[in-house]
């Protein structure tokens, strides 16, 4: 059996894996006031974008994470269009439930055109390091790698870019920084793009680590909300950091209940918070 | 013919109860229930496992609805202490963690054979025209609620629901304890969805985790959103009109021969998904629009 330190390791590429829908679904949830169930069906959508771009066309799969990537963010930005800017002044309910019509339509469409066949990429096989006694996969190394760089730029935009600032000055009072010409439908749209982006490309991670079939994205549904509320709503920092305790608290807990149960952990997770702790870890201002 | 359309009456009887729950809860109050398949679920393996170890149906049935009714509460109690948002993804990971406590805990609910022989109630009686019988229970069964529900609606009960559905901030300056009656509100739901779930386990004889799939709760907001969301009379047409959509597309493959089974399954549901956005936007009211003064 492995050390406890394997299942933290493996904990932490999911975390990092999980840290990026979790920054888009915090981020959207805080400028458009609905948690957007179609989040982390975006994961399946880049998933399969790159299986298009990797095993169709037989792109290299670093490009065809980029071409995922922009594919995702197109289709978040179709979604708005079409779905949630013509709600924009409904209940919030009923954004986050026409979210889950929509989230339910991508994922069969996906379905329709690929079937329910588990699939994997094109990519060499490579065999895991050994340190310190710990396996470590040549993917897993570049998933963490990319993932702290993604969000790393994802702070550096919101807190020194001018357009970082007026998303955040957006979700703070839109009426407000609408009256100071902050032109809310192009920060929504950039930030939808952006999210949808992330999202794509977390998928093709999780196609990596795991693999690739319909329901990959609707899976992880409840450990980013988990994680999203730990880190409070709208914290790109909290996001992160609770991603990391979701997929660590997921993957060591798999030692104590069965595998089968790991999304009874991430729900488990979410009532705890929601019992001890509503404003999350670090405590948001709504 | 006539046995088949016995059986989808009965089925449409049971699933317009599970809209008339879902209704109470966000059609009149407000309250998001993304999991109503798992208080169906909670009502349907309560009842069928008491009866079958040999428990009358007549504490059985009861249990089923209270055991669902109680979940239905304890959740709200959790979810809507602090933003009404977390309620959303309580009931839909209750649904989920339910279905795999259904599909893994063998010792208790048999896992994924299920249960069967789930006792029919008067069986004996009508050997011949049962399926008949059971369909008229169920209308029955349909009509109280739907009377029942209807009085709750008018009732100054029902008022306080759709104020704090509009605007609660007021009806809590109005001196109403708000938590309180959206507690009393989605327990009641819980408690009629659990309803459903008895009377489709003792229908079917047989109960298995496969048959509380999630998108089993999209098809209760489509049914409910179609009809019109808020009046009773909405959530029985839309029960009504989601069966035709359903069964008239599993023709679908006969006139469409290129669909095979996965892809026929998919575009079904791409259908199901779309009329729900497309309601939504174009028509937020359904079919059926509550009536502005309705007492």
């Amino acid at each position: 059996m492995p050390p406890i330190a394997q299942y933290v390791f493996n904990g932490i590429v999911t975390g990092g894996i999980l840290a990026l829908p979790t920054v888009a679904f915090s981020l959207l949830w805080r400028l458009l006031r609905f948690p957007n169930f179609a989040v982390s069906t975006y994961l399946t959508v880049g998933a399969y974008a790159a299986l298009a771009l990797n095993a169709g066309a037989r792109a290299p799969l670093e490009a065809a994470w980029l071409g995922a990537l922009l594919a995702t963010g197109g289709v978040a930005l179709a979604v708005d269009r079409i779905a949630f800017r013509p709600m924009r002044d409904r209940r919030p309910f009923s954004l986050a439930i026409a979210s889950i019509g929509v989230a339910f339509v991508l994922e069969n469409v996906v379905r329709f055109v690929w079937g329910n066949d588990f699939r994997a990429y094109d990519v060499p096989v490579t065999r895991a390091a050994s340190v310190a006694g710990l396996r470590i996969g040549h993917e897993q190394l570049l998933i963490l790698g990319v993932t702290v760089a993604l969000m790393a730029l994802a702070q550096a935009f919101l807190l020194h870019t001018r357009l970082g600032v007026a998303m955040r000055a957006t979700a703070d009072n839109p009426l407000l920084s609408a009256v100071k010409g902050v032109p809310t439908n192009h920060v929504i749209a950039v930030a939808t793009f952006g999210g949808g982006a992330l999202a794509g490309g977390a998928g093709v991670f999780l196609g990596l680590d795991a693999s690739i079939d319909p329901l990959m994205g609707g899976g992880i549904i409840i450990s980013v909300f988990a994680a999203a509320i730990l880190g409070g709503i709208g914290s790109a920092p909290g996001a992160f950091a609770g991603a990391l305790i979701v997929g660590i608290v997921e993957e060591t807990g798999t030692l104590i209940v069965p595998p089968t149960y790991k999304t009874a952990i991430g729900f488990v997770i979410i009532l705890a918070v929601l019992l001890v702790r509503p404003s999350g870890l670090a405590g948001s201002r709504s | 013919m006539i046995a088949y359309l016995t059986a989808i009456l009965t089925l449409v009887g049971v699933r317009a109860l599970l809209t008339l729950g879902l209704n109470v809860q966000w059609g009149l109050t407000g309250l998001v229930n993304l999991g109503a398949i798992a208080f169906f679920a909670v009502g349907a393996y309560t009842s069928a496992l008491l009866a079958v170890g040999g428990v009358s149906l007549l504490l059985a049935w009861p249990a089923g609805v209270a055991l669902a009714a109680g979940a239905g509460a304890a959740l709200a109690i959790v979810a809507l202490r602090l933003r009404e948002d977390y309620l959303a993804i309580v009931t839909l990971g209750f649904a989920e963690v339910l279905r795999l406590f259904l599909l893994n805990e063998a010792w208790l609910t048999r896992g994924a054979n299920g249960v069967t022989a789930i006792p029919r109630p008067l069986h004996a009686w009508f050997p011949s025209q049962y399926h008949l019988f059971y369909l008229i229970l169920v209308l029955a069964a349909l009509g109280l609620v739907y009377a029942a529900l209807e009085r709750v609606r008018r009732s100054p009960f029902g008022r306080v629901l759709r104020a704090i559905r509009e605007d609660e901030v007021v009806a809590a300056v109005a001196g109403k304890p708000v938590f309180r009656f959206k507690v009393q509100a989605f327990a009641l739901g819980a408690g009629v969805a659990g309803l459903a779930g008895v009377l489709f386990a003792h229908y079917l004889a047989y109960v298995e985790p496969n048959m509380f799939l999630p998108q089993e709760s999209l098809y209760v907001w489509l049914a409910l959103i179609l009809g019109g969301s808020g009046n009773n009379r909405g959530a029985l047409l839309g029960s009504l009109v989601l069966l035709g959509l359903l069964e008239g597309s599993r023709f679908a493959k006969d006139v469409i021969p290129f669909l095979t089974g996965v892809r026929l399954a998919a575009a079904q549901q791409i259908l199901v998904g779309v009329v729900l956005v497309v309601m939504m936007i174009r028509r937020p009211e359904g079919l059926l629009p509550e009536t502005p003064g309705s007492k």
